[in-house]
């Protein structure tokens, strides 16, 4: 089996063993489950491993009919864009597996939907014919709209709900616009074809080509959540269980950067280049407004969710300054997000399985009793507020330095979220951490067990290794996202003023 | 005087049926026998029917100009061929789904079963005829059987209820029906297809005006019976007032028969006059998708929630309608073979929760029902969300293929409607997966069961099958081309 669709394969097989294990057993899932997901993991260590830097082709194309007259096939590749999220999709998964041990019914479906919601995540990755890419985006939904709705809290039907329908309603116009692209391929070379690099050909017509990128962008903006369509991410990270969160922030947000970086630049460069004022400017908003709505949360977990709309502005405003610094600074940001916001939800469920609270007032002078626990989510916030030598930092950087020269308005109000970044995280970090313990409940807690701290240590490391030595990323994504940029400069004839490169940035500021 | 060419295999089908049907009474009278040989019998007559059906459409290379058998009042092409063929998988599902309901009826087993093979005869017909006078008989004999079927029980009187209104209702969609084959006739001075087709595509036709409104009316007498918007009223009464055994083949057989009965009439004959009736089915399937998927959202029943839902299916069907030609048959009759089975899955399960001769079923009765059954649960789960067209499932290709149709032939804003109605339509099949997945049970009674709960199962699996490897079933839709 060609080593893409197997991972896309291996975790499906995964869930329907998971599935047929006796229900009498409860405890046997979740050991399974994780010990299943590292196999996908190996694969994808394999792929970076072998992943060949310095081109942009798409590597270990495979390719299958699967419906000729439509021309629709299984057609699956990997580039510098899509690998860190691959790589990043079968990291966080046995981590969220193995933090879900709180999860006590039903734990088969749950780990099982875990493991389906892997293998859509993966699969749009890397599809590369748009309706398999749709088929994987919306098949996604099933699983986490159960993530949220069987294991959630107690809204946890209105959150499951309202972001199903939030992102169906999304993709329902993604589904319009790739059909409409189809039929115009069919209309210009007489075959229906869903094949990335055959709509990338086609000659829209400027008109057509502003309509399509409109549905594809409110699909994925939607997702990424853009102001102001974040309202249903705070309910449904709220609501969702920690394993759920996890990859809900980690993963399934950045298929919404994900769509904008691949298909709204790769399909429609001029459109790109028009939309750059809106997208900046909500980019902007969500930054600024994320930023502030965070500090005033009294929800850890809410805080960290609107945090996400804060980072992900960041994301978007690197990707459409059409730099290359920004746009490798939004790639690898949406690989530091996954990490360090994956950890922060990781650290919110620890503290909410011991005191099943997650009210910040509730907790009050944790550093004294659960030291290790506080120096994790010290850590973490450090990594998350952009702190020098850890990752936050190189993508937050790259998006600033990348997006100034072409929106220095946006590059300027877009700093003020760095700050506002440590305001929140570390006045949180203040009420939670720091002082003596008043309440009596937080005394006896017990500090992180050998387990946990096994879940968080991936994490911490890839902080550190991506602040310090970022390059092991930035070499492979480079090549792609130079493509990305050379494909709108040959179509549009558009370029935007680059700062100087930023490789020579990058030494400059780690040494 | 020449004699019509009889050939009695081109009528194979409906023979069986009607033969069937014929032995089912008789044999009750005479032998008496216990139910399960009679019922072995009706489903024995299907599956002959069903044998005869393939080979025809093995046997029917579709060649224009050939005589037509009966004198051109059957039609030997594979829209015949595979409409009977979904004809009567949909008999074999709704016999096998109200099995325990004619057990259950005593002696009065013989009359439903007779009533089931003939109401087949009928559909069966009606999708392999080129004339209109026969569309008619088959589609009368088709719907007088699913009167009576409605309102088959005595025990619940909303049956009765049910039964009424839709006799009234049909009975008056027939006579529009007629009505506008009337006028169709003042204007071509034709009853078979064939022959106005012919007369449409020879003469410049100044005044169309009788052929459009006689058209029109054979569209809205349809539409009826497919339960099209605003055509619709009936529907959700008679789903929940019809025993619950029989509500799916009720359901699942007026729509295959009323779908291809429709895109026989229009795009062989009346394919020259597209623009004419192009905007009557745009307008048709419009308001179909929008008061169907706004309709269900309101309703605590699930059977006029499937009511609904069937309401905006029929509207995603005619923008498949809208594509026109060979498109047009291939997409719809894919995305009718995709849909019956999942309905008939679907009140297969309504059935096996509410108990087969039940009329009504409230969403109450699902809260928990993944814990009393998590097969039922399951099963309906999948079916709900083939029907919204997720993918993975066959309910997305069948709409994917409608779309991708229907934007061909020009029709993007109806794609545009139909993908925003699909999302709202979405909440009413997540809202009974929510009551039966995150909803207590307010009490664990055991469930009446139908003793046929393989049903649901194949319907699953043929929804998941052709979901992921639509592909053979898509190039077997590709043939069904009307002569």
């Amino acid at each position: 089996m060609p080593l893409l669709t197997a991972l896309v394969v291996i975790p499906v097989v995964a869930a329907v063993i998971v599935l047929l294990l006796p229900r009498r057993r409860p405890e046997l899932p979740l050991p399974i489950g994780v010990g299943l997901s590292v196999l996908p993991l190996a694969l994808a260590g394999y792929l970076f491993a072998a992943f060949q830097g310095g081109t942009a082709e798409f590597q270990f194309v495979t390719r299958a009919a699967w419906y000729a007259p439509w021309g629709i096939s299984w057609y699956l590749g990997v580039d510098g864009i899509s690998l860190p999220m691959v790589v990043l999709t079968a990291l966080l998964v046995p981590l969220a597996l193995a933090a879900s041990g709180m999860i006590l019914r039903r734990t088969r479906e749950f780990v099982a939907a875990i493991l389906l919601l892997e293998a859509g995540l993966i699969g749009a990755f890397l599809a590369l014919d748009l309706f398999m890419f749709f088929v994987f985006f919306e098949a996604i939904l099933i699983p986490m709209y159960f993530i949220i709705g069987l294991w959630g809290g107690e809204r946890r039907i209105y959150a499951a709900v309202k972001f199903f329908l939030y992102t169906a309603f999304g993709s329902a116009l993604l589904l319009a616009g790739i059909i409409a692209m189809a039929v115009i391929h069919s209309r210009e070379t007489g075959a229906l074809s869903f094949a990335f690099e055959d709509l990338a050909a086609l000659d829209l017509g400027h008109t057509t080509e502003l309509w399509l990128f409109a549905a594809f962008a409110l699909a994925f903006a939607i997702k990424v959540p853009l102001f102001p369509l974040h309202t249903w991410l705070p309910d449904a990270h709220v609501e969702a269980p920690t394993g759920g969160s996890v990859l809900l922030a980690g993963v399934l947000l950045k298929l919404g950067t994900y769509g904008l970086i691949r298909f709204n630049l790769g399909l429609f460069p001029q459109a790109s280049v028009d939309a750059v004022p809106v997208l900046t400017v909500l980019a902007v908003i969500g930054i600024v407004y994320g930023a502030v709505v965070a500090i005033v949360q009294p929800d850890l977990k809410k805080l960290v969710a609107y945090s996400s709309v804060s980072h992900l502005g960041f994301i978007v405003l690197g990707t459409f300054a059409l730099t290359s610094a920004g746009l490798q600074g939004g790639v690898i940001q949406n690989v530091n997000h996954g990490i360090t916001t994956g950890a922060l939800f990781l650290l919110v469920g620890m503290i909410y399985d011991r005191r099943h609270t997650k009210q910040i007032a509730d907790f009050g002078g944790l550093a004294k009793v659960m030291p290790v626990y506080a120096g994790f989510f010290l850590f973490t916030a450090f990594a998350s507020m952009g702190l020098p030598a850890l990752n936050g930092f190189v993508g937050e950087f790259l998006v600033l330095v990348g997006s100034y020269p072409a929106v220095p308005v946006g590059a300027i109000v877009g700093a003020v979220g760095v700050v506002l970044a440590a305001i929140y995280l570390l006045w949180a970090y203040e009420r939670v951490f720091t002082g003596e313990p008043t309440l009596p409940e937080n005394k006896a807690l017990i500090d992180l067990r050998p387990r946990e701290v096994a879940v968080l240590a991936p994490l911490a490391v890839l902080m550190l290794l991506l602040g310090l030595y970022p390059r092991i990323l930035l070499d492979k994504i480079e090549p792609s996202t130079e493509a990305v940029l050379d494909h709108i400069e040959t179509v549009t004839g558009y370029v935007a003023p680059e700062p100087s490169r930023p490789e020579h940035l990058l030494a400059e500021v780690s040494g | 005087m020449t004699f019509p060419q009889i050939d009695w295999l081109a009528i194979g089908p409906e023979l069986v049926l009607a033969v069937g049907a014929a032995a089912v009474l008789l044999l009750d009278v005479t032998l008496r026998p216990a139910f399960p040989r009679l019922g072995g019998l009706a489903a024995m007559a299907m599956a002959a029917g069903i044998g005869l059906a393939i080979w025809q459409w093995m046997a029917w290379v579709p060649a224009a100009g050939q005589p037509l058998p009966f004198g051109g009042m059957v039609v030997a092409d594979r829209l015949a061929s595979s409409g009977r063929l979904l004809v009567l998988v949909v008999a074999a599902l709704g016999l096998a789904t109200g099995w325990s309901l004619l057990a259950a009826q005593g002696r009065r087993a013989a009359e439903a079963l007779a009533l089931m093979l003939l109401g087949t005869a009928g559909f069966s017909l009606m999708v392999s005829t080129p004339h209109l006078v026969m569309m008619f008989l088959g589609l009368e004999i088709g719907s007088l059987s699913l009167y009576l079927l409605a309102g088959f029980s005595r025990r619940e009187r909303r049956s009765d209820e049910a039964a009424i209104k839709y006799f009234l209702l049909g009975g008056l969609a027939s006579a529009v029906f007629i009505y506008g084959v009337s006028l169709l006739f003042a204007g071509t001075g034709h009853l078979d297809l064939g022959g106005q087709g012919h007369l449409l595509e020879g003469t410049i036709i100044t005044t169309p005006a009788v052929i459009i409104l006689g058209l029109a009316l054979v569209i809205v007498g349809l539409s009826f019976k497919v339960s099209a918007a605003p055509f619709h009223s009936w529907a959700p009464d008679v789903y929940q007032g019809a025993p619950a055994g029989f509500t799916g083949f009720l359901a699942a057989s007026a729509k295959v028969g009323g779908f291809l009965a429709l895109v026989r009439i229009l795009v062989t004959a009346f394919g020259p006059m597209s623009a004419d009736w192009e905007p009557i089915i745009a307008v048709v399937a419009t308001l179909s998708m929008v008061i169907g998927s706004l309709g269900a959202i309101v309703q605590d029943d699930v059977r006029r929630l499937l009511a609904y839902s069937g309401v905006a299916h029929a509207g995603f069907i005619l923008t498949g309608v809208m594509a026109g030609g060979q498109e047009a048959a291939s997409t719809v009759w894919f995305y009718l073979a995709v849909y019956v089975v999942q309905v008939l899955g679907a009140f297969a399960v309504v059935a096996a929760v509410s108990g087969p001769e039940s009329a009504g079923s409230p969403l109450s009765a699902y809260r928990g029902l993944s814990r009393r059954s998590p097969y039922l649960a399951a099963t309906f789960s999948v079916l709900l969300l083939g029907m919204a067209g997720l993918p993975l499932t066959s309910g997305f290709v069948a709409k994917f293929g409608v779309f991708q149709a229907a934007w061909t032939a020009g029709f993007g804003w109806l794609v545009v409607v139909a993908v925003l109605t699909s999302v709202i339509a979405l909440y009413l099949y997540l809202r009974v997966i929510v009551a039966m997945y995150m909803g207590e049970a307010e009490e664990d009674l055991p469930l009446p069961g139908t003793g046929s709960d393989w049903v649901p199962g194949v319907a699953v699996f043929a929804t998941l099958l052709f979901g992921l490897l639509p592909g053979p079933l898509l190039d077997f839709a590709s043939h069904a081309s009307p002569l």
